[in-house]
Protein backbone atom coordinates (compact mmCIF):
# COMPACT_ATOMS: atom_id res chain seq x y z
CA UNK A 1 0.00 0.00 0.00
CA UNK A 2 1.33 3.80 -1.00
CA UNK A 3 1.57 6.58 1.25
CA UNK A 4 -1.60 8.56 0.49
CA UNK A 5 -3.97 5.44 -0.36
CA UNK A 6 -6.82 4.80 1.84
CA UNK A 7 -6.35 2.56 4.19
CA UNK A 8 -9.87 2.22 6.52
CA UNK A 9 -12.58 3.02 4.71
CA UNK A 10 -15.83 3.41 6.70
CA UNK A 11 -18.94 4.18 5.08
CA UNK A 12 -22.76 5.02 6.95
CA UNK A 13 -21.22 2.77 9.78
CA UNK A 14 -23.39 1.88 11.89
CA UNK A 15 -24.07 0.09 15.15
CA UNK A 16 -27.10 -0.80 17.67
CA UNK A 17 -26.30 -3.25 20.41
CA UNK A 18 -29.68 -5.71 20.80
CA UNK A 19 -31.91 -5.10 23.00
CA UNK A 20 -31.37 -1.37 22.99
CA UNK A 21 -32.93 1.75 21.36
CA UNK A 22 -30.24 4.17 20.50
CA UNK A 23 -26.94 3.15 18.28
CA UNK A 24 -23.74 2.92 19.72
CA UNK A 25 -22.70 4.15 16.39
CA UNK A 26 -24.70 6.29 14.14
CA UNK A 27 -23.54 6.49 10.30
CA UNK A 28 -20.23 7.03 10.65
CA UNK A 29 -18.05 8.15 7.56
CA UNK A 30 -14.89 8.12 7.98
CA UNK A 31 -11.21 7.14 5.89
CA UNK A 32 -7.42 7.29 7.07
CA UNK A 33 -4.92 6.79 4.51
CA UNK A 34 -1.70 4.87 4.55
CA UNK A 35 1.32 7.30 6.35
CA UNK A 36 -1.34 9.09 8.36
CA UNK A 37 -1.84 9.01 11.92
CA UNK A 38 -5.81 9.58 13.00
CA UNK A 39 -6.88 10.48 16.34
CA UNK A 40 -10.31 9.42 17.70
CA UNK A 41 -11.39 12.03 20.42
CA UNK A 42 -14.29 11.59 22.23
CA UNK A 43 -15.26 11.04 26.13
CA UNK A 44 -15.63 7.74 27.66
CA UNK A 45 -18.86 6.05 26.50
CA UNK A 46 -19.00 8.39 22.88
CA UNK A 47 -18.48 5.27 20.70
CA UNK A 48 -14.47 4.90 19.85
CA UNK A 49 -14.23 1.73 21.51
CA UNK A 50 -17.70 0.32 19.70
CA UNK A 51 -16.22 1.20 16.31
CA UNK A 52 -12.71 0.16 17.01
CA UNK A 53 -14.43 -3.18 17.72
CA UNK A 54 -16.38 -3.11 14.63
CA UNK A 55 -13.43 -2.65 12.98
CA UNK A 56 -11.90 -5.61 14.37
CA UNK A 57 -15.02 -7.53 13.55
CA UNK A 58 -15.24 -8.30 17.20
CA UNK A 59 -19.26 -6.89 16.78
CA UNK A 60 -20.95 -6.78 13.68
CA UNK A 61 -22.07 -3.32 11.95
CA UNK A 62 -25.92 -2.85 12.30
CA UNK A 63 -25.58 -1.26 8.93
CA UNK A 64 -22.83 0.16 6.44
CA UNK A 65 -19.83 -0.81 5.59
CA UNK A 66 -16.10 -0.69 5.84
CA UNK A 67 -12.97 -2.32 4.37
CA UNK A 68 -9.62 -1.93 5.82
CA UNK A 69 -6.89 -2.28 2.43
CA UNK A 70 -9.28 -2.39 0.45
CA UNK A 71 -11.25 -5.65 1.51
CA UNK A 72 -14.36 -6.09 3.65
CA UNK A 73 -14.03 -6.10 7.75
CA UNK A 74 -16.85 -8.65 7.90
CA UNK A 75 -16.35 -11.09 4.84
CA UNK A 76 -12.24 -10.68 4.93
CA UNK A 77 -11.51 -10.44 8.41
CA UNK A 78 -9.11 -13.03 8.91
CA UNK A 79 -7.36 -11.83 5.75
CA UNK A 80 -7.39 -8.23 6.77
CA UNK A 81 -5.85 -9.16 10.18
CA UNK A 82 -2.67 -10.16 9.09
CA UNK A 83 -1.75 -6.64 8.15
CA UNK A 84 -3.32 -5.30 11.73
CA UNK A 85 -2.08 -4.75 14.83
CA UNK A 86 -4.07 -4.08 17.90
CA UNK A 87 -3.84 -2.92 20.94
CA UNK A 88 -7.40 -2.98 23.46
CA UNK A 89 -7.92 -0.14 25.66
CA UNK A 90 -8.53 -2.99 28.09
CA UNK A 91 -5.33 -4.52 27.87
CA UNK A 92 -6.73 -8.18 28.93
CA UNK A 93 -3.96 -10.40 29.27
CA UNK A 94 -3.14 -14.21 30.29
CA UNK A 95 -2.31 -13.18 33.97
CA UNK A 96 -0.31 -16.39 34.67
CA UNK A 97 1.57 -16.04 31.17
CA UNK A 98 4.98 -14.89 31.91
CA UNK A 99 5.83 -11.96 28.88
CA UNK A 100 8.12 -13.94 27.11
CA UNK A 101 5.40 -16.57 27.03
CA UNK A 102 2.26 -14.40 25.90
CA UNK A 103 4.51 -13.13 23.11
CA UNK A 104 5.66 -16.02 22.03
CA UNK A 105 1.53 -17.20 21.82
CA UNK A 106 1.24 -13.76 19.76
CA UNK A 107 4.03 -14.54 17.43
CA UNK A 108 3.22 -17.73 16.79
CA UNK A 109 -0.60 -16.39 16.13
CA UNK A 110 0.97 -13.67 13.64
CA UNK A 111 4.67 -14.01 13.11
CA UNK A 112 6.92 -11.14 13.91
CA UNK A 113 8.25 -10.01 10.52
CA UNK A 114 11.81 -10.28 12.18
CA UNK A 115 13.09 -11.08 15.38
CA UNK A 116 15.68 -8.64 15.55
CA UNK A 117 13.09 -6.12 15.37
CA UNK A 118 10.61 -7.63 18.21
CA UNK A 119 13.93 -7.43 20.41
CA UNK A 120 14.41 -4.20 19.56
CA UNK A 121 10.90 -3.23 20.44
CA UNK A 122 11.14 -5.13 23.63
CA UNK A 123 14.57 -3.20 24.46
CA UNK A 124 12.75 0.25 24.08
CA UNK A 125 10.24 -0.04 25.91
CA UNK A 126 11.96 -2.30 28.89
CA UNK A 127 9.54 -4.99 28.47
CA UNK A 128 9.83 -6.95 31.64
CA UNK A 129 9.97 -10.75 30.15
CA UNK A 130 10.13 -13.13 33.14
CA UNK A 131 7.27 -12.65 35.46
CA UNK A 132 3.50 -13.56 35.03
CA UNK A 133 1.60 -10.53 33.51
CA UNK A 134 -0.40 -10.67 36.55
CA UNK A 135 2.42 -9.72 38.79
CA UNK A 136 2.98 -6.76 36.24
CA UNK A 137 1.97 -2.47 36.96
CA UNK A 138 -0.53 -1.64 34.02
CA UNK A 139 1.98 0.33 32.41
CA UNK A 140 4.58 -2.71 32.23
CA UNK A 141 1.24 -5.46 31.07
CA UNK A 142 0.84 -2.14 28.05
CA UNK A 143 4.46 -2.11 27.18
CA UNK A 144 3.96 -5.86 26.49
CA UNK A 145 0.89 -4.65 25.07
CA UNK A 146 2.39 -2.18 22.74
CA UNK A 147 5.33 -4.68 21.82
CA UNK A 148 2.58 -7.41 20.96
CA UNK A 149 0.65 -4.42 18.22
CA UNK A 150 3.97 -3.21 16.51
CA UNK A 151 5.97 -6.70 16.34
CA UNK A 152 4.67 -7.80 12.96
CA UNK A 153 5.06 -4.50 11.56
CA UNK A 154 1.84 -3.46 10.09
CA UNK A 155 0.42 -2.25 7.76
CA UNK A 156 -2.70 -0.69 9.48
CA UNK A 157 -2.60 -0.36 13.64
CA UNK A 158 -5.69 0.14 16.00
CA UNK A 159 -4.90 0.75 18.86
CA UNK A 160 -7.47 2.23 22.02
CA UNK A 161 -6.12 4.36 24.14
CA UNK A 162 -2.58 3.17 23.63
CA UNK A 163 -0.77 5.79 26.16
CA UNK A 164 -2.85 4.45 29.13
CA UNK A 165 -0.77 3.65 32.10
CA UNK A 166 3.05 4.86 30.24
CA UNK A 167 5.16 6.65 31.97
CA UNK A 168 6.03 10.16 30.45
CA UNK A 169 9.47 8.69 29.16
CA UNK A 170 7.51 5.76 27.38
CA UNK A 171 5.37 7.82 26.25
CA UNK A 172 7.50 9.32 24.23
CA UNK A 173 8.95 6.25 23.22
CA UNK A 174 5.40 5.60 22.04
CA UNK A 175 5.20 8.60 19.94
CA UNK A 176 8.66 8.12 18.19
CA UNK A 177 7.60 4.57 17.48
CA UNK A 178 4.44 6.11 15.80
CA UNK A 179 6.27 8.21 14.23
CA UNK A 180 8.31 5.36 12.25
CA UNK A 181 5.42 3.69 11.46
CA UNK A 182 4.28 6.49 9.70
CA UNK A 183 7.01 7.13 7.81
CA UNK A 184 7.02 3.29 6.66
CA UNK A 185 3.92 4.04 5.21
CA UNK A 186 1.52 2.51 8.41
CA UNK A 187 -2.24 3.86 8.71
CA UNK A 188 -2.78 4.50 12.25
CA UNK A 189 -6.40 4.40 13.65
CA UNK A 190 -5.82 5.54 17.69
CA UNK A 191 -8.56 6.27 19.71
CA UNK A 192 -7.90 8.77 23.01
CA UNK A 193 -9.63 11.06 25.62
CA UNK A 194 -6.30 12.66 26.01
CA UNK A 195 -6.40 15.99 24.31
CA UNK A 196 -2.41 16.48 24.41
CA UNK A 197 -1.67 12.92 23.56
CA UNK A 198 -4.04 13.31 20.31
CA UNK A 199 -2.29 16.84 19.98
CA UNK A 200 1.32 15.32 19.90
CA UNK A 201 0.76 12.44 17.89
CA UNK A 202 -2.24 12.99 15.40
CA UNK A 203 -2.24 14.36 11.68
CA UNK A 204 -6.17 14.48 11.46
CA UNK A 205 -8.54 14.04 14.35
CA UNK A 206 -11.86 13.07 14.44
CA UNK A 207 -14.40 14.14 17.58
CA UNK A 208 -17.07 11.71 18.15
CA UNK A 209 -20.06 12.01 20.29
CA UNK A 210 -22.83 9.90 21.46
CA UNK A 211 -21.89 7.90 18.53
CA UNK A 212 -21.74 10.48 15.94
CA UNK A 213 -19.06 12.24 14.58
CA UNK A 214 -19.38 15.84 14.98
CA UNK A 215 -15.75 17.10 13.59
CA UNK A 216 -13.32 15.92 11.57
CA UNK A 217 -10.17 18.46 10.83
CA UNK A 218 -6.58 17.78 10.19
CA UNK A 219 -4.30 18.67 12.77
CA UNK A 220 -2.91 21.94 11.35
CA UNK A 221 -7.03 23.45 10.50
CA UNK A 222 -7.01 23.59 14.20
CA UNK A 223 -4.86 24.87 14.78
CA UNK A 224 -5.79 27.48 12.45
CA UNK A 225 -9.36 27.91 14.08
CA UNK A 226 -7.80 27.25 17.78
CA UNK A 227 -7.42 30.14 19.66
CA UNK A 228 -3.96 31.27 20.76
CA UNK A 229 -3.62 31.69 24.34
CA UNK A 230 -0.86 34.34 26.12
CA UNK A 231 -0.04 34.86 29.22
CA UNK A 232 0.73 38.42 30.26
CA UNK A 233 2.33 40.04 33.24
CA UNK A 234 2.05 43.55 33.71
CA UNK A 235 4.09 45.66 35.84
CA UNK A 236 1.06 47.75 37.28
CA UNK A 237 -2.31 47.06 37.35
CA UNK A 238 -3.72 44.76 33.76
CA UNK A 239 -6.23 47.32 31.78
CA UNK A 240 -8.52 44.31 31.71
CA UNK A 241 -11.32 46.27 30.27
CA UNK A 242 -9.58 47.17 27.65
CA UNK A 243 -8.49 43.73 26.34
CA UNK A 244 -11.86 42.39 26.48
CA UNK A 245 -13.04 45.00 24.38
CA UNK A 246 -10.36 43.88 21.45
CA UNK A 247 -12.03 42.04 18.48
CA UNK A 248 -10.86 38.47 19.30
CA UNK A 249 -10.54 38.01 22.77
CA UNK A 250 -12.28 35.11 23.77
CA UNK A 251 -12.15 34.34 27.55
CA UNK A 252 -9.68 36.42 29.80
CA UNK A 253 -8.78 35.47 33.45
CA UNK A 254 -6.81 37.68 35.83
CA UNK A 255 -4.56 36.77 38.69
CA UNK A 256 -2.60 39.63 40.55
CA UNK A 257 -1.11 41.28 37.69
CA UNK A 258 -0.96 38.36 35.18
CA UNK A 259 -3.77 38.02 32.73
CA UNK A 260 -4.34 34.82 30.59
CA UNK A 261 -6.12 35.57 27.47
CA UNK A 262 -7.55 33.27 24.85
CA UNK A 263 -6.97 35.21 21.77
CA UNK A 264 -8.35 34.54 17.80
CA UNK A 265 -7.99 36.51 15.16
CA UNK A 266 -5.91 39.56 14.01
CA UNK A 267 -3.28 40.70 16.31
CA UNK A 268 -2.10 43.26 15.58
CA UNK A 269 -4.67 45.40 17.84
CA UNK A 270 -3.86 43.47 20.77
CA UNK A 271 -0.35 43.87 20.55
CA UNK A 272 -1.48 47.85 19.86
CA UNK A 273 -3.16 48.03 23.13
CA UNK A 274 -0.20 46.05 25.00
CA UNK A 275 2.11 48.73 23.79
CA UNK A 276 0.63 51.25 25.65
CA UNK A 277 1.52 49.43 28.95
CA UNK A 278 4.59 48.19 31.18
CA UNK A 279 4.63 44.36 30.39
CA UNK A 280 7.05 42.22 32.48
CA UNK A 281 6.81 38.49 30.88
CA UNK A 282 4.68 37.82 27.47
CA UNK A 283 4.10 33.86 27.03
CA UNK A 284 2.52 32.11 24.61
CA UNK A 285 0.95 28.69 25.01
CA UNK A 286 0.97 26.04 22.84
CA UNK A 287 -2.23 24.79 20.57
CA UNK A 288 -5.08 24.62 23.08
CA UNK A 289 -7.05 21.76 21.45
CA UNK A 290 -8.86 21.59 24.98
CA UNK A 291 -10.46 24.56 24.29
CA UNK A 292 -11.37 23.52 20.39
CA UNK A 293 -12.88 19.93 22.07
CA UNK A 294 -14.60 21.56 24.49
CA UNK A 295 -16.53 24.24 22.19
CA UNK A 296 -17.34 21.41 19.75
CA UNK A 297 -19.00 20.12 22.15
CA UNK A 298 -20.47 22.85 23.70
CA UNK A 299 -21.95 23.46 19.86
CA UNK A 300 -23.37 20.13 19.33
CA UNK A 301 -25.60 20.34 22.93
CA UNK A 302 -23.12 20.34 25.37
CA UNK A 303 -22.00 17.57 27.74
CA UNK A 304 -24.57 15.52 28.79
CA UNK B 1 -4.83 -23.41 15.33
CA UNK B 2 -1.85 -25.66 16.78
CA UNK B 3 -0.92 -22.67 18.63
CA UNK B 4 -4.47 -22.04 20.38
CA UNK B 5 -4.48 -25.67 21.32
CA UNK B 6 -1.07 -25.87 23.20
CA UNK B 7 -1.39 -22.53 24.96
CA UNK B 8 -4.79 -23.77 26.31
CA UNK B 9 -3.80 -27.13 27.14
CA UNK B 10 -0.79 -25.41 28.94
CA UNK B 11 -3.49 -23.23 31.18
CA UNK B 12 -5.12 -26.11 32.05
CA UNK B 13 -2.09 -28.52 32.76
CA UNK B 14 -2.41 -28.03 36.83
CA UNK B 15 -6.34 -28.45 37.16
CA UNK B 16 -6.22 -31.40 34.42
CA UNK B 17 -3.43 -32.79 36.86
CA UNK B 18 -5.06 -32.21 39.73
CA UNK B 19 -8.51 -33.63 38.11
CA UNK B 20 -6.36 -36.92 37.22
CA UNK B 21 -5.19 -37.26 40.53
CA UNK B 22 -8.42 -37.05 42.34
CA UNK B 23 -10.26 -39.25 40.42
CA UNK B 24 -7.74 -41.67 40.51
CA UNK B 25 -7.52 -41.57 44.21
CA UNK B 26 -11.18 -41.66 44.45
CA UNK B 27 -11.32 -44.91 41.91
CA UNK B 28 -8.51 -46.23 44.46
CA UNK B 29 -9.80 -45.43 47.88
CA UNK B 30 -13.24 -47.25 46.56
CA UNK B 31 -11.71 -50.26 44.69
CA UNK B 32 -8.52 -51.02 47.56
CA UNK B 33 -12.07 -52.34 49.88
CA UNK B 34 -13.18 -54.42 47.38
CA UNK B 35 -11.67 -57.49 49.37
CA UNK B 36 -13.20 -56.80 52.79
CA UNK B 37 -16.31 -56.29 51.27
CA UNK B 38 -16.49 -59.25 49.35
CA UNK B 39 -16.70 -61.80 52.43
CA UNK B 40 -19.44 -60.19 53.37
CA UNK B 41 -21.24 -59.82 50.50
CA UNK B 42 -22.91 -62.85 50.34
CA UNK B 43 -25.30 -61.47 53.48
CA UNK B 44 -25.22 -58.16 52.33
CA UNK B 45 -26.68 -59.61 48.84
CA UNK B 46 -29.73 -60.52 50.71
CA UNK B 47 -30.38 -57.27 52.00
CA UNK B 48 -29.68 -55.73 48.88
CA UNK B 49 -32.20 -58.04 46.91
CA UNK B 50 -34.58 -56.67 49.01
CA UNK B 51 -34.19 -52.90 48.42
CA UNK B 52 -37.49 -51.69 46.56
CA UNK B 53 -36.57 -51.58 42.69
CA UNK B 54 -36.89 -47.68 41.91
CA UNK B 55 -34.06 -47.61 44.88
CA UNK B 56 -31.97 -50.13 43.19
CA UNK B 57 -32.30 -48.03 39.89
CA UNK B 58 -30.30 -45.46 41.46
CA UNK B 59 -27.78 -47.83 42.14
CA UNK B 60 -27.67 -48.84 38.22
CA UNK B 61 -30.75 -51.16 38.44
CA UNK B 62 -28.98 -54.56 39.70
CA UNK B 63 -29.00 -56.15 42.82
CA UNK B 64 -25.54 -57.54 42.13
CA UNK B 65 -23.09 -55.52 44.42
CA UNK B 66 -20.89 -58.45 45.44
CA UNK B 67 -19.34 -59.73 42.22
CA UNK B 68 -16.06 -58.28 40.69
CA UNK B 69 -18.47 -56.53 37.89
CA UNK B 70 -21.40 -55.53 40.26
CA UNK B 71 -18.99 -54.31 42.27
CA UNK B 72 -16.89 -52.17 39.52
CA UNK B 73 -20.34 -51.01 38.36
CA UNK B 74 -21.85 -49.65 41.48
CA UNK B 75 -19.08 -48.18 42.74
CA UNK B 76 -17.23 -46.77 39.99
CA UNK B 77 -18.72 -47.16 36.30
CA UNK B 78 -22.86 -46.18 37.24
CA UNK B 79 -22.28 -43.21 38.83
CA UNK B 80 -18.75 -41.94 40.44
CA UNK B 81 -16.48 -41.75 37.30
CA UNK B 82 -19.59 -40.58 34.54
CA UNK B 83 -20.34 -38.06 37.70
CA UNK B 84 -16.65 -36.80 38.00
CA UNK B 85 -15.88 -36.91 34.41
CA UNK B 86 -19.14 -35.01 33.60
CA UNK B 87 -18.30 -32.18 36.12
CA UNK B 88 -15.11 -31.80 34.46
CA UNK B 89 -16.55 -31.98 30.82
CA UNK B 90 -19.04 -29.33 32.07
CA UNK B 91 -16.58 -26.75 33.18
CA UNK B 92 -14.62 -27.24 30.43
CA UNK B 93 -17.08 -26.87 28.32
CA UNK B 94 -18.89 -23.77 29.90
CA UNK B 95 -15.31 -21.87 30.44
CA UNK B 96 -13.24 -23.21 26.91
CA UNK B 97 -14.77 -20.07 24.84
CA UNK B 98 -16.69 -18.02 27.54
CA UNK B 99 -13.58 -17.59 29.85
CA UNK B 100 -11.83 -16.23 27.09
CA UNK B 101 -14.98 -13.79 26.77
CA UNK B 102 -15.29 -13.06 30.20
CA UNK B 103 -11.35 -11.94 30.25
CA UNK B 104 -11.65 -10.29 27.41
CA UNK B 105 -8.47 -12.00 26.04
CA UNK B 106 -10.41 -13.62 23.02
CA UNK B 107 -10.10 -10.60 21.37
CA UNK B 108 -5.96 -10.82 21.39
CA UNK B 109 -6.82 -14.31 19.36
CA UNK B 110 -9.32 -12.46 16.89
CA UNK B 111 -6.99 -9.81 16.41
CA UNK B 112 -4.63 -12.62 15.04
CA UNK B 113 -5.36 -14.12 11.67
CA UNK B 114 -7.01 -17.05 13.26
CA UNK B 115 -11.04 -17.43 11.83
CA UNK B 116 -13.69 -17.91 14.73
CA UNK B 117 -14.26 -21.48 13.15
CA UNK B 118 -10.30 -22.23 13.43
CA UNK B 119 -10.97 -20.59 17.23
CA UNK B 120 -13.60 -22.89 18.01
CA UNK B 121 -11.98 -25.98 16.41
CA UNK B 122 -9.06 -25.31 18.79
CA UNK B 123 -10.86 -24.90 21.41
CA UNK B 124 -12.88 -28.22 21.08
CA UNK B 125 -9.69 -30.45 20.50
CA UNK B 126 -7.86 -28.93 23.40
CA UNK B 127 -10.87 -29.67 25.50
CA UNK B 128 -11.36 -32.99 23.91
CA UNK B 129 -7.64 -33.36 24.86
CA UNK B 130 -8.20 -32.94 28.67
CA UNK B 131 -11.05 -35.08 29.00
CA UNK B 132 -9.28 -37.99 27.12
CA UNK B 133 -6.29 -37.62 29.22
CA UNK B 134 -8.20 -37.75 32.71
CA UNK B 135 -10.54 -40.58 31.08
CA UNK B 136 -7.46 -42.94 30.28
CA UNK B 137 -5.88 -42.28 33.55
CA UNK B 138 -9.06 -43.50 35.33
CA UNK B 139 -9.36 -46.35 32.70
CA UNK B 140 -5.10 -47.37 33.73
CA UNK B 141 -5.45 -46.95 37.36
CA UNK B 142 -9.27 -48.92 37.44
CA UNK B 143 -7.27 -51.46 35.45
CA UNK B 144 -4.26 -51.64 37.96
CA UNK B 145 -6.45 -51.28 40.95
CA UNK B 146 -8.91 -54.21 39.54
CA UNK B 147 -5.56 -56.56 38.76
CA UNK B 148 -4.67 -55.71 42.74
CA UNK B 149 -7.79 -55.94 44.60
CA UNK B 150 -9.35 -59.30 43.26
CA UNK B 151 -11.67 -57.95 40.79
CA UNK B 152 -9.35 -59.09 37.87
CA UNK B 153 -12.14 -61.21 36.18
CA UNK B 154 -13.37 -58.15 34.78
CA UNK B 155 -11.63 -58.16 30.73
CA UNK B 156 -9.53 -55.19 30.55
CA UNK B 157 -11.14 -54.69 27.29
CA UNK B 158 -14.52 -54.20 29.03
CA UNK B 159 -13.67 -51.65 31.80
CA UNK B 160 -12.08 -49.75 28.29
CA UNK B 161 -15.43 -49.78 26.97
CA UNK B 162 -17.80 -48.93 29.75
CA UNK B 163 -14.81 -45.94 30.60
CA UNK B 164 -15.41 -44.87 26.57
CA UNK B 165 -18.83 -44.88 27.55
CA UNK B 166 -18.61 -42.78 30.99
CA UNK B 167 -16.54 -40.42 28.28
CA UNK B 168 -18.96 -40.40 25.65
CA UNK B 169 -21.95 -39.14 28.12
CA UNK B 170 -19.42 -36.82 29.91
CA UNK B 171 -18.39 -35.26 26.59
CA UNK B 172 -22.16 -34.87 25.32
CA UNK B 173 -22.85 -33.06 28.64
CA UNK B 174 -19.95 -30.65 28.06
CA UNK B 175 -20.81 -30.60 24.53
CA UNK B 176 -24.27 -28.89 25.76
CA UNK B 177 -22.63 -26.52 27.86
CA UNK B 178 -19.97 -25.49 24.89
CA UNK B 179 -22.80 -24.83 22.78
CA UNK B 180 -24.64 -22.60 25.01
CA UNK B 181 -21.50 -20.92 25.98
CA UNK B 182 -20.95 -20.24 21.96
CA UNK B 183 -24.25 -18.44 21.89
CA UNK B 184 -23.09 -15.97 24.25
CA UNK B 185 -24.91 -17.07 27.06
CA UNK B 186 -23.18 -17.05 30.34
CA UNK B 187 -21.19 -19.41 31.84
CA UNK B 188 -23.46 -19.73 34.89
CA UNK B 189 -26.42 -20.68 32.41
CA UNK B 190 -24.03 -23.00 30.62
CA UNK B 191 -23.19 -25.07 33.71
CA UNK B 192 -26.36 -24.57 34.94
CA UNK B 193 -28.29 -26.01 32.03
CA UNK B 194 -25.53 -28.66 31.08
CA UNK B 195 -25.55 -29.88 34.61
CA UNK B 196 -29.65 -30.13 34.67
CA UNK B 197 -29.34 -32.40 31.56
CA UNK B 198 -26.76 -34.30 33.08
CA UNK B 199 -27.89 -34.82 36.18
CA UNK B 200 -31.55 -34.63 35.91
CA UNK B 201 -31.13 -37.13 33.58
CA UNK B 202 -29.86 -39.86 35.61
CA UNK B 203 -32.52 -39.24 38.17
CA UNK B 204 -35.06 -39.67 35.51
CA UNK B 205 -33.53 -42.27 33.72
CA UNK B 206 -32.72 -43.99 37.01
CA UNK B 207 -36.67 -43.85 37.82
CA UNK B 208 -37.95 -44.84 34.48
CA UNK B 209 -37.94 -48.06 35.36
CA UNK B 210 -40.72 -47.85 37.96
CA UNK B 211 -42.55 -44.74 36.81
CA UNK B 212 -43.83 -45.58 33.70
CA UNK B 213 -44.41 -41.77 32.54
CA UNK B 214 -40.90 -41.38 32.58
CA UNK B 215 -40.05 -43.97 30.34
CA UNK B 216 -40.81 -41.19 27.52
CA UNK B 217 -39.22 -38.85 28.77
CA UNK B 218 -36.18 -40.05 29.75
CA UNK B 219 -35.26 -41.03 26.84
CA UNK B 220 -34.20 -37.70 25.31
CA UNK B 221 -31.37 -37.20 28.50
CA UNK B 222 -28.18 -38.54 27.68
CA UNK B 223 -28.07 -40.81 30.89
CA UNK B 224 -30.38 -42.98 29.46
CA UNK B 225 -27.56 -44.39 26.83
CA UNK B 226 -25.67 -44.71 29.08
CA UNK B 227 -25.44 -49.17 30.43
CA UNK B 228 -22.43 -49.23 32.39
CA UNK B 229 -23.26 -52.86 33.72
CA UNK B 230 -24.63 -53.57 30.15
CA UNK B 231 -20.85 -52.86 28.87
CA UNK B 232 -19.67 -54.70 31.52
CA UNK B 233 -21.44 -57.81 30.90
CA UNK B 234 -20.98 -57.17 27.23
CA UNK B 235 -24.38 -57.39 26.25
CA UNK B 236 -24.78 -53.19 25.31
CA UNK B 237 -25.81 -52.41 21.77
CA UNK B 238 -23.85 -49.65 20.63
CA UNK B 239 -26.46 -48.13 18.68
CA UNK B 240 -27.28 -46.65 21.87
CA UNK B 241 -24.18 -44.93 21.65
CA UNK B 242 -25.36 -43.09 18.30
CA UNK B 243 -27.06 -40.70 20.60
CA UNK B 244 -24.00 -39.29 22.08
CA UNK B 245 -22.45 -38.94 18.79
CA UNK B 246 -25.75 -36.93 17.21
CA UNK B 247 -25.59 -34.95 20.60
CA UNK B 248 -21.88 -34.24 19.92
CA UNK B 249 -21.87 -33.35 16.42
CA UNK B 250 -24.99 -31.47 16.54
CA UNK B 251 -24.04 -29.47 19.20
CA UNK B 252 -20.46 -28.80 17.40
CA UNK B 253 -22.72 -27.40 14.55
CA UNK B 254 -24.59 -25.34 16.33
CA UNK B 255 -22.11 -24.41 17.94
CA UNK B 256 -20.29 -22.85 14.78
CA UNK B 257 -23.35 -21.13 13.77
CA UNK B 258 -23.62 -19.51 16.67
CA UNK B 259 -20.40 -17.95 17.12
CA UNK B 260 -19.72 -17.59 13.90
CA UNK B 261 -21.51 -14.56 13.24
CA UNK B 262 -22.26 -13.38 16.89
CA UNK B 263 -21.20 -10.20 18.73
CA UNK B 264 -18.19 -10.58 21.26
CA UNK B 265 -19.62 -9.38 24.64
Amino acid sequence: MRSGDVAIDCKNLTKRYRGTKVDALHDLTIHVKAGEIYGFLGPNGAGKSTTIRTLMNFIQPTSGSATIMGKDIVADSVTIKRSVGYLSGDLSMYLKMTGAQFLEYMGELQPPVSQAYRKELIKRFQAELHKPLGELSRGNRQKIGIVQAFMHQPAVLILDEPTSGLDPLMQEEFYELLTEARQRGAAVFSSSHILGEVQKMCDRVGIIREGRLIAERSIADLAQEAAQTFDIVFKDKPPIGKLKQIKGTKETSVHGNTVTLHFHGELRPLFTELAQHDILKLDTQNLDLEEIFLRFYKQNGGWK
Amino acid sequence: MRSIIKWTLWQRRWSTMWWAIGIAFFILLTLVFYPSFKDAGMQLQKSFESLPKAALGLFGGSADFFSPVGYLNSQIFFLMLPLLLTMLAVALGSSLIAREEQDLTIELLLSRPVSRSKLLFAKIIAGTGVLVVVSLISLITVVIAAHLFDLSSVPASAVALTTFNCFLLAYTTGAIAFLLSATGRARGAAIGVATVVGFGGYIISSLAGTVHWLHGPSRAFPFNYFQSEAILRQTYHWTSALYFLGVIVGCGILSYIAFRRRDIA
